[in-house]
């Protein structure tokens, strides 16, 4: 029964302080395990992504179209990739993240075997775009909320080493046109179909957390989770290390208490105040689960079990959250910042007189840069000096200001400069993305959120670059975009000004309608 | 220097202008085509010009007019046919497939032929004779298109389109690469069973720590 309860985590979680250091080095081996899944995906999503351009030569010679047939492609292929979010958070929640990552990996794989045999342009829109699209967001979400999952303590540089992958991507490029010379599209669609095979052995690693019994399964994922819940609108204050060690004090004080003295939740209560002070603001959703860990350990599977059902897969809650808007808003306008000077850096520097060797170059750094950046964006956000999302807000008002004075840089060394600047910001906030996210919302509900998150800066993500080389067509200048992106990026952390009232609201709005089981 | 691509036969008028920041005394230029000198048509301030009547392409070639001053200063005019333009990099085509080849110009040809090197001979690839394997067509005035099916090895070689100008003829060589379907199948396999020998792996770990666990 659930006196077993504190034995069955054994193998899975690494807070049984003393029960077995052995499972929890396995533990922590199996979060950077996910680390690893995470990085290659990023090598090799972002890599299929970034080599498209090659690709794109390859098929407006053989299989024929015009350029914008097949630029096409490109974008259903980049579009869907966030576009696709919402569904899959659907297919994650209801299938659980490995087999999402599996279905993901053999829907790309699949995709680049059956484009083999691609004889039209709308057939590759269909194989290698839609296909790979999807696969692709799959692929992302399961792995970003996998490690959001696993690497609670130490996520911002969890995230920032498995997003340096994209750094690598700069690789893919001569090893493709390699293939291609020797091989032909075809042959290399062939065997980029088994290099993306890889990611099935690497989507096993996800393994799903406490697999024991299925129904202690829900209790195990519900119960270490409910407690960070009513935590995370903290914003982390509380050191980490507390966050894991809280919650196992409380199930277990429960579990001994109810042994010795067989009483309810009266006798919980006072073991942990500070524990169950937090859970009296928990949001509608989530009041079921507090109970559930509060209350007598019989109960819990029926509660557990009633909040899987009252969370129904098709989740709009996000839409109805203000922290949802906030969150989004900002992430729309960083992504918007991101891309547009990375597009225009090269063209900038070729108008200014400076030859393409140099424009490679300054490429080259930027990307250097930016990896480094992620890694000590992620490790100083991780020690908890204050709130994630100061160091992002941080991050991007220095983009934004980089960006406004982008245009004054004329001379190589000041293109230098502006872009290690540049990428010091750039890889500082998108380094914190996710945790930022995680901070504010919980890693119960992140499926929906990111899906939805994803969803919107989808849409960016397509009217960006255009809208770039509308304002260059217009201006003909590429200031002008550096402009634009510097007013993007300092747009985008306006919105987390409101957060603290955000939040307030949350909590009035929670007390206000309090769940009736709490009683 | 310039390249002027001529087609058909027509008159061109070259001239050579002095930039008036570079004072020369007594500016002499001559008109040269190889050795041989070519009086001047027209001379205005500082520009010397010539007019040529090309009929055919015993015309075609280089014109320079050179400035003697303090030093020589030469401009070259490069009259030629047009260049064809067509894949650079080998093409690169698997057995039983079907290799496009496809040849295009500025102007518009009198006829376009395409050879197939045979041994050491060239062969004019007769459409005629091989109806099942050679397609040409003529995809619009500037551009021709040769389509050869049912690959196999020996097809791989050189081949090229001639455009034939009233001025001249113009060829452009392309390679043709056959493969058979193994050679990108065995790094494929390679990388399917290192794919296979991880799941296996994986998923024996798991089956063996589920038992210890229990």
């Amino acid at each position: 029964m659930r006196q077993q309860g504190g034995e069955r985590k054994e193998h899975e979680e690494p807070e049984e302080a003393g029960k077995s250091p052995g499972a929890r080095a396995a533990h922590g081996g199996w979060a950077w395990a996910v680390v690893l899944h995470f990085f290659l995906v990023n090598v090799l999503v972002m890599g299929m992504l970034k080599t498209f351009g090659i690709f794109f030569v390859a098929f407006r010679e053989e299989v024929g179209g015009s350029s914008e047939q097949v630029s096409w492609i490109g974008s259903i292929m980049s579009s869907l990739r966030f576009l696709g979010a919402p569904l899959v958070s659907i297919v994650c929640r209801g299938l659980g993240e490995r087999p999402t990552s599996l279905l993901g990996a053999g829907l790309v794989a699949g995709g680049c075997l059956v484009s083999t045999q691609a004889t039209s342009v709308p057939f590759l829109c269909i194989s290698m775009g839609l296909l790979l699209g999807l696969g692709f967001s799959c692929l992302y979400q399961a792995a970003a909320v996998m490690t959001a999952k696993r690497c609670r303590a130490r996520l911002g540089f969890s995230n920032a080493l498995a997003r340096s992958g994209m750094g690598l991507t700069f690789l893919m490029a001569p090893f493709t046109q390699l293939l291609l010379d020797f091989y032909g599209w075809q042959g290399t669609l062939l065997i980029f179909g088994g290099i993306m095979l890889n990611l099935v052995p690497s989507s096993l690693l996800l393994r799903p957390i406490s697999t024991r019994h299925s129904s202690a399964k829900t209790q195990g994922c519900e119960s270490p989770m409910a407690q960070k819940d009513p935590e995370t609108p903290d914003g982390g204050l509380d050191g980490t290390t507390d966050r894991e060690l809280h919650p196992h004090k409380a199930q277990e004080l429960p579990t001994t208490e109810r042994l010795l003295m067989s009483h309810g939740k009266d006798v919980s209560d006072p073991t942990n105040p500070s524990a169950l002070g937090k859970l009296e603001k928990p949001t509608p959703g989530r009041s079921s689960p507090e109970t559930a860990t509060g209350a007598k350990r019989s109960n819990k599977p029926l509660s557990a079990t009633k909040k899987e059902t009252s969370q129904p897969l098709l989740d709009l809650s996000p839409l109805k959250d203000p922290v949802f808007f906030i969150f989004t808003w900002s992430f729309l306008f960083s992504h918007l910042a991101y891309f547009v000077p990375f597009f225009h850096l090269v063209a900038r520097a070729r108008t200014l007189g400076m030859s393409s060797m140099d424009g490679s170059y300054l490429i080259s750094v930027a990307g250097i840069t930016e990896m480094l950046s992620q890694l000590l964006s992620g490790w100083v956000a991780d020690q908890n000096w204050t709130k994630k999302y100061h160091f992002h807000v941080t991050y991007l008002v220095l983009s934004g200001l980089t960006n406004l004075l982008g245009p004054l840089a004329t001379t190589f060394p000041l293109l230098l400069a502006y872009t290690v600047a540049f990428s010091v910001s750039c890889g500082g906030f998108m380094a914190l993305v996710l945790p930022v996210l995680v901070d504010l919302v919980g890693v119960e509900k992140l499926h929906s959120y990111l899906g939805f998150a994803a969803f919107f800066a989808g849409i960016a993500a397509i009217g960006g670059p255009p809208l770039a080389g509308w304002l260059y067509d217009y201006t003909q200048t590429y200031a002008c975009s550096f402009l634009l992106a510097g007013a993007c990026a300092l747009l985008s952390p306006l919105s987390f000004c409101l957060e603290p009232w955000a939040q307030r609201w949350k909590l009035k709005r929670a007390r206000l309608s309090p769940d009736p089981r709490a009683g | 220097e310039r390249n002027i691509s001529l087609a058909n036969a027509t008159t061109v008028e070259l001239s050579c202008k002095l930039d008036p920041n570079f004072h020369l005394r007594n500016p002499q230029v001559t008109w040269k085509r190889g050795n041989e000198t070519i009086s001047h048509t027209t001379k205005a301030e500082n520009s010397w010009s010539i007019k040529l009547v090309i009929v055919d392409s015993s015309k075609m070639g280089s014109y320079s007019c050179i400035v003697k001053g303090d030093e020589e200063i030469r401009a070259t005019f490069y009259l030629h046919v047009p260049k064809i333009e067509a894949r650079e990099k080998p093409i690169i085509t698997y057995e039983k497939d079907t290799a496009v080849m496809v040849c295009k110009s500025d102007s518009t040809p009198m006829t376009w032929t395409w050879y197939m090197m045979r041994g050491n001979n060239p062969v004019i690839i007769n459409e005629s004779l091989w109806t099942d394997k050679y397609l040409i067509s003529r995809l619009s005035a500037n551009v021709t298109r040769l389509r050869i099916l049912k690959l196999t090895k020996e097809d791989a070689g050189v081949y090229w389109c001639e455009a034939v100008f009233q001025l001249g003829e113009s060829e452009r060589k392309m390679e043709l690469k056959v493969l058979s379907i193994m050679a990108p199948l065995k790094p494929f396999i390679a990388i399917v069973a290192e794919v296979i020998i991880l799941v296996t792996t994986i998923i024996l770990y798991e089956v063996y720590s589920k038992r210890k666990g229990k």
